[in-house]
C-alpha cells in the first residue's frame, strides 16, 4: 500500500482552476519529486495534502487512512510534515526555542500548564540531537532573523523533521540558495534515512535528478507525466514545457 | 544562587519580592492609601488577565469587562442565597470561564478588528441585560452586595482584612500566570501568536490552545470581578461596559504589553493617578489620556520597559537581566550540560 495517495484532487480559487484531477502516490522511503513551470499548482497540491487548504474534490489518504476532511494538525500525527517555500519560522525566537516548539508538538505534555517547558529533559535532549545532527548547535542562542538565509532554509527542514515524520514534504528546499548552499542541502537530503519518504517540489534540475527516484510533471494544474527519472529526462514534451511553449525555464 | 532550583531558573525571586511588598506596604501607606492599594490589587488581576491574551496570545479584546462584570454580578446575585465565600468566588470564576469559552469558540473565526468588534458587542449585550433586567439586577442603579467575605477565620470587614485578602489573591494569580507562560502550553500559545500557520503545520491544534488561554483570561477576570463586588459592596452595569474594558487596555499598554507584571504596574499607575488627579481636577480622564498618548508615542515597552532600562543601568552587570520577564530559561544550566554531553 502506498504511504501517501492523492486521488483526483481538484482545487479552484474563484473562477481560477488551479488543480484538475491530480493523482499521485508516494511509496515508503521513496524520493518523489514534483516539477513543473511556475503556476502549475505544485504548492497548492502540497497545501491540499497537508490540510492547510481544503481540496474541492478528490481524496487524500495517508497509509490507507482517509484524511481528506481531517484538520492539518491531525495529519501530522499520522506522520506527515512539511516545509514552506517561503521561509516560515518563528523569527523573533532563538533557534533553540524554534526547535522546542517543534519537538513539543509530539510530546504528551504539550497541553500541560504548570512545569516550565525548559525543565523537560527529553525535550532538551531531542533538541540537542537535532541541532547537532544538522550543524546548528553553535547557532542555538541566535535569533532566527540573525541566521544566514541558507541556515534558515536548513532550520525550516529541521523543524519539519522534529515530528519524526514518515512522509516529509519539501517545498523548493534550495530556492534562493547560493550554489554552495544548494550543493550542501542536496547532500543533506540525499543522506536522509530511507525511513522517511520525501515528496519534493524542486526547480533546479541538477538537484531534481540527484535526489529523485520518481518524478511527477505538473502542467496547468494537471499531471502531465509521471515516471522514473530516465523516462522523464528523455521525454521531448517535458522539454517542450520547460524550454519551449512560452513557459519560463528555471533550471 | 537565589532563584535557582536544581540548576534551573524559577520565578521565586520575583514572587518573594512581591510577597514582601504585599505584606509590608500597609506600614508605609497613608490611611486612605490602604483602600487604594486594595483596589489596585483587584484591577491588577483584571489587567494581568487581559495582558495575557493581548501580550502572549495576540488577541485584542475590547470587551474584557464582560467577564469582570459577570463575576461581580454572580457574587451580587448568588450572594443573596449563598454565603460561603469560596463557593461564591468559585461560581463567579466558573460563570466567567463559561462565558469566555462560548464567546471565544464563536469569535475565533474572526481576527483583528472583527474580533475586537465582536468582543465589544458581546460585552454590550451583557451590559444591556444587566441594564434592562431591573427587577433582578436593579437596572441602571445597580444592586448592593449583601455577601460578606469570610475565608474560614471570621468575617473580613476591616480595611486591612480586605487589603490582605486582595493582596494574596493577586499574588496567587501572578504565580499561576508565571507558571503558565513558562509551561509547554504557555510556550505553544506564544508560538501561535508568532506564527499560527507554522504551528498548525507542526501539528498543533491552534484553536484549542487559543480557546484555553481565552477561557483562562476570562476566568481570571471573573475572579477579579468577584473580588471587586466584595470590595465595593455594590455593582452597577458599568462593570460590564466598554469604558472599563478600554481602561483595562490602557492599563496593559501603559504597563507593558508582552510582560506579566507590566499590566499590574499599569493598573497601579492608573488607579493612583485617577485617585490623585480626581482630587485636584474633575478632568482626571484628560490627564490619564495625555499620559496614555505619551506612552503609546514613546514606544510599546511601557512602564515595565522603563523600569528594566533603569534597572540595567544602575546595577552591576552580573546582576543584570535576572528579572527578564520573557526568558524564564537559564542559559547557565545549558552550559553545564554542554560540557558533559
Amino acid at each position: 500500500m502506498s504511504l501517501l495517495a492523492v486521488n483526483g484532487v481538484s482545487k479552484a480559487f474563484g473562477s481560477l482552476q488551479v488543480l484538475r484531477d491530480v493523482s499521485l502516490e508516494v511509496q515508503p522511503g521513496q524520493r518523489h519529486v514534483i516539477i513543473g513551470p511556475n503556476g502549475a499548482g505544485k504548492t497548492t497540491v502540497f497545501k491540499c495534502i497537508t490540510g492547510l487548504l481544503p481540496a474541492d474534490s478528490g481524496s487524500i489518504a495517508i497509509d490507507g487512512t482517509d484524511v481528506t476532511g481531517m484538520p492539518a494538525h491531525s495529519r501530522v500525527s499520522l506522520g506527515l510534515a512539511c516545509t514552506f517555500q517561503k521561509t516560515n519560522l518563528f523569527s523573533e525566537l532563538t533557534v533553540e526555542e524554534n526547535l522546542h516548539l517543534a519537538v513539543t508538538a509530539r510530546k504528551p505534555y504539550r497541553f500541560r500548564i504548570w512545569k516550565p517547558l525548559s525543565w523537560y529533559e527529553d525535550l532538551q535532549r531531542d533538541t540537542r540531537e537535532l541541532l547537532q545532527e544538522w550543524d546548528l548547535w553553535s547557532r542555538r542562542r541566535h535569533r532566527v532573523d540573525e541566521l544566514s538565509y541558507g541556515e534558515q532554509r536548513i532550520l525550516e527542514i529541521v523543524l519539519a523533521l522534529a515530528s519524526k515524520p514518515r512522509i516529509l514534504l519539501l517545498d523548493e528546499p534550495t530556492s534562493g540558495m547560493s550554489p554552495a548552499e544548494t550543493a550542501r542541502t542536496t547532500s543533506l537530503i540525499q543522506e536522509m534515512p530511507r525511513s522517511v519518504a520525501l515528496l519534493v517540489i524542486e526547480h533546479d534540475m541538477d538537484v531534481v535528478f540527484s535526489i529523485a527516484d520518481y518524478i511527477t510533471v505538473l502542467h496547468h494544474g494537471e499531471v502531465f507525466l509521471s515516471g522514473p527519472p530516465e523516462e522523464v529526462r528523455g521525454d521531448e514534451r517535458v522539454r517542450e514545457i520547460y524550454f519551449g511553449g512560452g513557459a519560463r525555464p528555471h533550471a | 544562587m537565589i532563584g535557582r532550583l536544581s540548576g534551573r531558573r524559577v520565578p521565586w525571586p520575583g514572587v518573594a519580592v512581591l510577597t514582601l511588598l504585599v505584606l509590608l506596604l500597609p506600614l508605609v501607606l497613608p490611611p486612605f492609601g490602604v483602600g487604594i492599594a486594595t483596589e489596585v490589587f483587584i484591577m491588577a488581576i483584571f489587567a494581568m488577565s487581559l495582558g495575557l491574551i493581548l501580550g502572549y496570545a495576540g488577541l485584542v479584546s475590547l470587551g474584557h469587562a464582560a467577564f469582570f462584570g459577570a463575576g461581580a454580578y454572580t457574587v451580587a446575585l448568588l450572594g443573596q442565597y449563598v454565603f460561603n465565600t469560596y463557593l461564591l468566588l468559585l461560581s463567579a470564576t466558573a460563570v466567567a470561564a463559561l462565558l469566555a469559552a462560548i464567546s471565544g469558540a464563536l469569535f475565533f473565526r474572526s481576527t483583528g478588528a472583527y474580533f475586537l468588534m465582536l468582543t465589544l458587542a458581546f460585552s454590550q449585550v451583557l451590559f444591556a441585560v444587566a441594564f434592562q433586567a431591573e427587577p433582578i439586577t436593579g437596572g441602571d442603579d445597580g444592586m448592593s452586595v449583601v455577601a460578606v467575605p469570610d475565608l474560614g477565620f471570621g468575617e473580613i470587614v476591616g480595611e486591612l482584612g480586605l487589603y490582605y485578602m486582595m493582596g494574596f489573591a493577586f499574588l496567587g494569580c501572578y504565580l499561576l500566570l508565571r507558571l503558565f507562560v513558562a509551561s509547554p502550553a504557555g510556550k505553544v500559545v506564544k508560538g501561535i501568536m508568532e506564527n499560527e500557520l507554522r504551528m498548525r503545520a507542526l501539528g498543533y491544534n491552534t484553536f484549542s490552545y487559543k480557546l484555553f488561554v481565552y477561557t483562562l483570561a476570562g476566568a481570571m477576570a471573573g475572579f477579579a470581578g468577584a473580588l471587586y463586588a466584595y470590595f465595593n459592596f455594590y455593582v452597577t452595569p458599568d462593570l460590564l461596559g466598554w469604558v472599563l474594558s478600554g481602561q483595562a487596555l490602557i492599563m496593559v499598554i501603559i504597563g507593558g504589553v508582552g510582560t506579566l507584571l507590566g499590566p499590574a504596574l499599569g493598573a497601579a499607575f492608573f488607579i493612583v493617578v485617577q485617585n490623585y488627579a480626581s482630587f485636584y481636577t474633575e478632568y482626571w480622564a484628560l490627564v490619564l489620556g495625555l499620559i496614555f498618548i505619551i506612552f503609546v508615542l514613546l514606544g510599546r515597552g511601557g512602564l515595565m520597559h522603563l523600569l528594566r532600562a533603569v534597572w540595567n543601568r544602575t546595577l552591576p552587570s552580573r546582576f543584570r537581566e535576572r528579572e527578564d520577564e520573557m526568558e524564564p530559561e537559564e542559559p547557565a544550566a545549558e552550559h553545564q550540560k554542554e560540557r558533559t554531553p
